[in-house]
């Protein structure tokens, strides 16, 4: 029995033994296969799934390479079963390829006709499929270039794409490095993309997604399409691009519900994409409108499903996708991989962290006891207002202004749910309160002015939880949570994660009442954080306001 | 010369050639036979013989199908003339099975085989009722040529229009009686012209050599690995799916067994296929580790619990036992031939199974460092019995091994190799991960036991926290419910605490510390209790009166409330009591009695499925050896039975026993069993107390009681 750092769990997770002397050389070996789940402080999590052998398979590596390593760092024995399955899965992944046919166009190749007659029989497939060629070829009906790798993937059979991509209308792109520098893993990712032609790059919060995305367009030279969650995210990737490449402002177009403009490089906002009129997407045009070399998502794992509909349809364009965790709420997963691509370049948090690229976060959980008159208010309401009012009580005002307060040398940001109590907080600390029906324009001034300094502190709601950059942002605290998302808490640490111009750490404030269901959330939502190797302290609410 | 009977040949073989007889057809030491007669009259009766054929490897049975061609007495020449010189030793490998008989020189089958073996065996047909010249059949034309070419080896009969206008080429067979007609639109090829045909041989190629095992070769090292690896991952099936069905039991089908919504449950509880789900299932069944209960709850049973406390080897080696031995063959489930065949349910039980699979693991055995193909070894097992041969039993067999960790990477493991062999020590224990006795606990309230727990361990944590995954680690949940529920089994926050910190190697992180402490806080503030009934009354004086009045002390009554009292006896005793003290209470319609529930269900064990005891195991040494005692006595009991033993009275038996035991002669006595039957033995007695007879059997050697009064006749034995 070896004495290796990772033990292989019958469920198909690996913990890694962070103590063990050899555990960095086993997360290097592991990484390219299995998916971080959590990276709490002693244990690590990994796990195994088809779409994560299908990843390592797609960036070159083989059965035998992951078994090897499995075997090679496993405490305890493996179960032959589970080897067994990996072998199987991941020469799954290949035998089925897509090939561009001099002759007949995009065609379906295997060397195993015994597969390709399996996938052909499939009631989905089948229709997809045109004239069978020979044993090993099938023509592909053009078009269905996408939904065929969808259905293929759901048969488990996923396809390698090699049917080559169109170049698109080209337009000089090049970036600008004045000032500042590509950081090494931002090449490489944008490397890693373009050598295989279309996938996603997976990096934390903060990590400089825009910068990648820039590099892809500069190796494409090519006319852009880029999808981002809403208009704010719009305006800062222009920003970012005017700033960090050769693009002049008219050459990039905002296309989002205000502005419909169609330049080189077009920002359109994924709510504008899937704006129905009578029932029809109004402006699916887009994505013919200019012959695009590449299509950037934006926060893949936020991508709408009717996206993945039209994305089907492109698949001869390049496409980036760009995200901090391939892990979606809906389950999806396997869209992405099958539409936009596999993995292409992945780096975990911690890592870019100790390189000094994020900002290490201290995480404090703030208990908030409840009132005798609050508390018997909370008990006799009705369930579906229980949640608000644990929220959204005084005592809880209190704290947080005391916090601020407490702070009020550094720059705060006061994340909330209920626009009621943003409100009264607005009031009582005296800033600004910026919420789903500010102005676009102003919500850019407010921002403005507090990246600058002007302003210390800025209360907020859901509306910036997304792709807003502030990163001078040193002190964040949430008064209340959309429930118990775990996208949201990671995406509220991502907003003061920026690496800080004076290098100094940030902290996460996170207001809780206690013994309510708010706790109950609360925790839900810090486990993600404990999991990211963000080990919150909890304080009581009487040494802040004593 | 007259022929001699089977019993008579029987008779005539010494002691070592009956003793070798039991051992290869222990079915016919059941119930023993009481002589000769009745032994013949058993190894040639059907069910017997089919278990005899049964156990013949292909090369025996086909010997005995060539025997079988022959007429009889046939000699040993004849035999070897028919196949090969090989012949010679397996011919008395059939007689020592009582399969075949000696005439003298030669040798007869019992009357029972020939038509068991078929009548056109080898393909043969019918010896010609006239004498056939073969001589023509060397000018015969070519299409009669080619007409016995297909005919030669089996079946022999072909189908033609018509006997009466056959054509050219057979016309010409029929007239030179090549060929006979069998009806009026069927020929059939003599068995002489069949056998000359053949060139005087019965097979084409002869089966006498067994197929070879051929498979990937494996180190004993990794098979080891592997293996060890498997059964661990057994033993936790075992415990999740126990502790599963503990949490959620399923109910059974009505006609028995686990359903398929539940099968495929487990499965996917365990992240196993259902074959797989279902002998998991099958083997805590049989080991009488869940039952289905009198509710039609499948649950865990007490023996459950005692059987956890045992280590992996002893537990591994319970369950490995039961597998050799069970008839039921799990392979079966879900297997539909229009329906569905349930696991736990009463279809799954097939002869033969139990020792397919001992066969199969002696192959193995056999074979080490061998992951053997499966169609080379289901080649080998159909050639060993062929009779028996069912290609999935192979397959299952090889699969549920593996599962059970007797294999690993296909090949025996040194485990499975010592369990076979019978020893002592299998040596799992000491292969499998050594238990560790710490925990390390994690920021996000997960606990990560990094091996296997010490059992006090495992269950202490069990109280406290939910397993998150299983594996070669263990990883536990802390929760707000999970510390509840360690609080519910009587541990106090602190105790949780300091068992926590003593356990863990790391630092007990702070949010777990809060949580412990938030739960214990609010544990217990609110109570729950028991009461059989309440006293309710808006006087509180009249309260405060019952509860200070001396004849409702024994009530058992206990003030709440200012208005309220209540007693753990019955409505009706409390009734009783206060109308007894002058008080007049009315009944107040009751509603939300609490019903406690006890924390762990467990099903009383009831006892294992049965099992069909379809096949005889080898007989011991010692059972053999006296069964042909027994016999040997019964034989001379049956020679010298007197005809009818003369019914004596009471008395006179009396005078006749102590007559004879003064004389100390052998007796026959008549001996009613409990159902009436009368049964002659053969005896000397010894002596009489008590109304008993104290006696030496002759049937069994051994000293033995006779009660007197079921004693029906006695009479003197007549020496031979």
């Amino acid at each position: 029995m070896s004495d290796g750092p990772l033990i292989v769990q019958s469920d198909k997770t690996l913990l890694l033994d962070i103590d063990h002397p050899l555990s960095d050389e086993c997360r290097r070996a592991i990484a390219p296969f299995a998916e971080l789940e959590k990276s709490p402080e002693h244990i690590h999590t990994y796990r195994l799934t088809p779409l994560g052998l299908w990843n390592a398979r797609a960036a070159g590596h083989d059965a035998e390479q992951v078994i090897d390593t499995l075997l090679k760092y496993s405490r305890y024995a493996v179960p032959h079963a589970l080897l067994v399955d990996v072998a199987d899965t991941m020469s799954r992944y290949g035998r089925l390829r897509l090939e561009a046919h001099p002759v007949h166009g995009l065609t379906l190749v295997s060397n195993d006709p015994a597969v390709l007659r399996e996938v052909t029989r499939g009631k989905k497939v089948a229709p997809m499929l045109g004239l069978q060629l020979d044993d090993e070829t099938i023509v592909v009906h053009p078009g269905q270039r996408g939904f065929l790798k969808q259905a293929l993937l759901k048969l488990g059979w996923p396809a390698e794409d090699f049917a080559g991509y169109v170049d698109g209308e080209h337009h000089e792109i090049a970036l600008k490095q004045d000032g500042w520098q590509i950081r090494r893993y931002q090449e490489l990712a944008a490397e890693g993309f373009w050598h295989g032609g279309s996938g996603v790059v997976v990096l934390p919060c903060g990590a400089g997604k825009t910068i990648v995305g820039a590099a892809a367009m500069a190796h494409a030279k090519a006319t852009t399409l880029i999808l981002v969650t809403n208009t704010i995210a719009a305006r800062q990737w222009r920003d970012e691009l005017l700033k960090k490449t050769t693009l002049h402002e008219d050459e990039i177009g905002e296309y989002s519900g205000a502005k419909k403009e169609i330049r080189p490089v077009t920002i359109a906002t994924y709510q504008v994409m899937t704006t129905r009129k009578q029932g029809i997407y109004a402006h699916l045009d887009l994505f013919d409108a200019i012959d695009w070399g590449l299509i950037i998502y934006d926060e893949v794992h936020l991508l709408p499903a009717p996206i993945f509909r039209f994305t089907a349809d492109i698949q001869s364009r390049r496409r980036l996708g760009l995200t901090a965790t391939l892990v979606r709420e809906d389950g999806m997963e396997g869209e992405v991989f099958s539409l936009i691509g596999p993995k292409r370049y992945d780096v975990p948090w911690k890592e870019i962290e100790a390189q000094g690229y994020i900002a290490p976060a201290d995480c404090v959980e703030v208990r908030i006891s409840l009132t005798d008159d609050e508390r018997l208010n909370y008990a006799t309401a009705e369930a579906e207002d229980r949640y608000r009012f644990c929220a959204t009580t005084a005592t809880k005002r209190k704290v947080a202004v005391a916090l601020a307060h407490k702070h009020a040398n550094e720059q705060v940001l006061i994340i909330g749910q209920y626009l009621d109590q943003l409100d009264a907080l607005g009031e009582e600390l005296g800033v600004p309160v910026i919420k789903g029906d500010t102005p676009v324009k102003e919500r850019e001034r407010l921002f403005n002015l507090y990246r600058s300094g002007e302003i210390k502190c800025l209360v907020v709601s859901k509306v910036a939880n997304f792709s807003i950059d502030l990163p001078e942002a040193t002190i964040a605290i949430q008064v209340s949570g959309t429930f118990g998302s775990r996208q949201e808490e990671a995406q509220r640490l991502g907003r003061i994660l920026r690496p800080k111009a004076d290098g100094h750490g940030a902290r996460f404030y996170s207001l809780v009442a206690r013994d309510t269901v708010d706790q109950d959330f609360a925790q839900n939502r810090q486990r993600f954080l404990a999991e990211q190797g963000y080990a919150y302290r909890i304080i009581d609410a009487d040494e802040v306001l004593s | 010369m007259s022929t001699p009977s089977f019993a008579q040949e029987l008779r005539d073989r010494d002691d070592a050639a009956i003793s070798e007889l039991f051992s290869f057809r222990p079915d016919l030491l059941t119930p023993v036979p009481t002589d000769f007669n009745a032994l013949a009259g058993r190894a040639n009766s059907v069910p017997s013989l089919i278990r005899a054929l049964e156990s013949l490897n292909r090369w025996q049975h086909d010997l005995l199908i060539a025997a079988s061609v022959l007429t009889e007495p046939f000699s040993l020449a004849q035999l070897v003339d028919l196949t090969d010189l090989s012949a010679k030793e397996s011919t008395l490998e059939l007689w020592s099975r009582g399969l075949l008989y000696k005439d003298g020189t030669k040798y007869r089958l019992p009357s029972n085989i020939r038509p068991m073996l078929g009548d056109e065996p080898a393909g043969l047909g019918p010896y010609s009722p006239v004498p056939v010249d073969l001589s023509p059949l060397n000018e015969a034309p070519k299409a009669s040529l080619d007409v016995l070419g297909r005919l030669v080896w089996g079946p022999p009969r072909g189908q033609i229009s018509s006997v009466s206008k056959p054509g050219p080429a057979i016309g010409w067979l029929l007239e030179h009686h090549l060929l006979l007609a069998f009806d009026s639109k069927t020929v059939i090829l003599p068995r002489e012209v069949a056998l000359h045909l053949r060139h005087g041989k019965v097979y084409r190629e002869l089966s006498h050599t067994a197929p070879k095992i051929t498979g990937t070769v494996r180190k004993q090292k990794d098979v080891d690995r592997a293996a060890i690896a498997n059964i661990s991952t057994f033993m936790r099936w075992t415990e999740e799916l126990a502790h599963n069905w503990s949490d959620e039991p399923p109910v059974a089908l009505r006609t028995g067994g686990l359903g398929v919504r539940d099968l495929k449950r487990s499965a996917e509880h365990l992240g196993v296929d259902e074959a797989c789900a279902g002998f998991v299932a099958e083997i805590l069944y049989l080991a009488g580790l869940v039952v289905i209960d009198t509710d039609d709850q499948i649950l865990p049973t007490h023996a459950f619990d005692l059987w956890m406390t045992k280590n992996s080897e002893e537990r591994w080696e319970s369950l490995v036992s039961l597998w050799f031995e069970t008839s039921r063959v799990s392979g079966l489930i879900g297997k539909s031939e229009g329906k569905n065949i349930a696991p736990l349910g009463p279809e799954l039980d097939r002869v033969g199974i139990a020792s397919t699979r001992k066969s199969i693991l002696q192959l193995l055995v056999r074979n080490p460092e061998m992951d053997p193909d499966l169609e080379s070894i289901q080649k080998k097992v159909q050639w060993l019995s062929p009779q028996r041969f069912t290609p999935e039993y192979v397959q299952w067999t090889l699969r549920e091994a593996e599962w059970l960790g007797i294999t690993g990477q296909g090949a025996i493991s040194s485990f499975g190799a010592a369990y076979i062999s019978g020893s002592e020590e299998l040596g799992v224990e000491k292969a499998l991960p050594n238990p560790v006795d710490h925990i390390l606990i994690q920021a996000d309230n997960s606990a990560i036991a990094p091996g296997p727990l010490t059992i006090e361990l495992s269950n202490m944590i069990g109280t406290i926290a939910d397993i998150e995954s299983r594996g070669g680690a263990t990883v536990y949940r802390f929760s707000e419910a999970s510390i509840r529920r360690g609080l519910d089994h009587g541990q106090t926050g602190d105790q949780i605490k300091d068992f926590l910190k003593k356990t863990s190697k790391t630092a007990m992180p702070q949010p777990l510390e809060y949580l412990i402490n938030d739960v214990a806080k609010r544990h217990g503030r609110l109570r729950v209790g028991h009461a059989n009934c309440y006293l309710r009354c808006e006087d509180e004086g009249m309260i405060h009166q019952i509860m200070h009045d001396k004849r409702t002390e024994g009530l058992r009554l206990r003030k709440l409330a200012p208005q309220v009292i209540i007693s753990d006896l019955e409505m009706n005793e409390v009734l009783i009591g206060l109308r007894e003290a002058g008080y007049l209470p009315a009944i107040e319609n009751a509603t939300g009695l609490l019903i406690s529930q006890p924390a762990v269900r467990r099903a009383k064990a009831r006892p294992r499925p049965p099992r069909v005891l379809s096949e005889i195991s080898k007989a011991s040494e010692q059972l053999v050896q006296s069964a042909v005692r027994m016999l040997r006595a019964g034989e001379k009991a049956s020679a010298h039975k007197p005809r009818d033993i003369p019914r004596t009275t009471a008395n006179e038996t009396m005078d006749l026993l102590h007559q004879y035991i003064e004389e100390q002669a052998s007796l026959t006595i008549g001996y009613a069993d409990t159902n009436g039957g009368v049964s002659n033995r053969l005896i000397d007695p010894i002596s009489i107390s008590l109304g008993t007879l104290l006696a030496r059997d002759h049937a069994t050697g051994e000293m033995q009681h006779f009660r007197i009064s079921r004693i029906t006749g006695v009479s003197p034995a007549t020496q031979s």
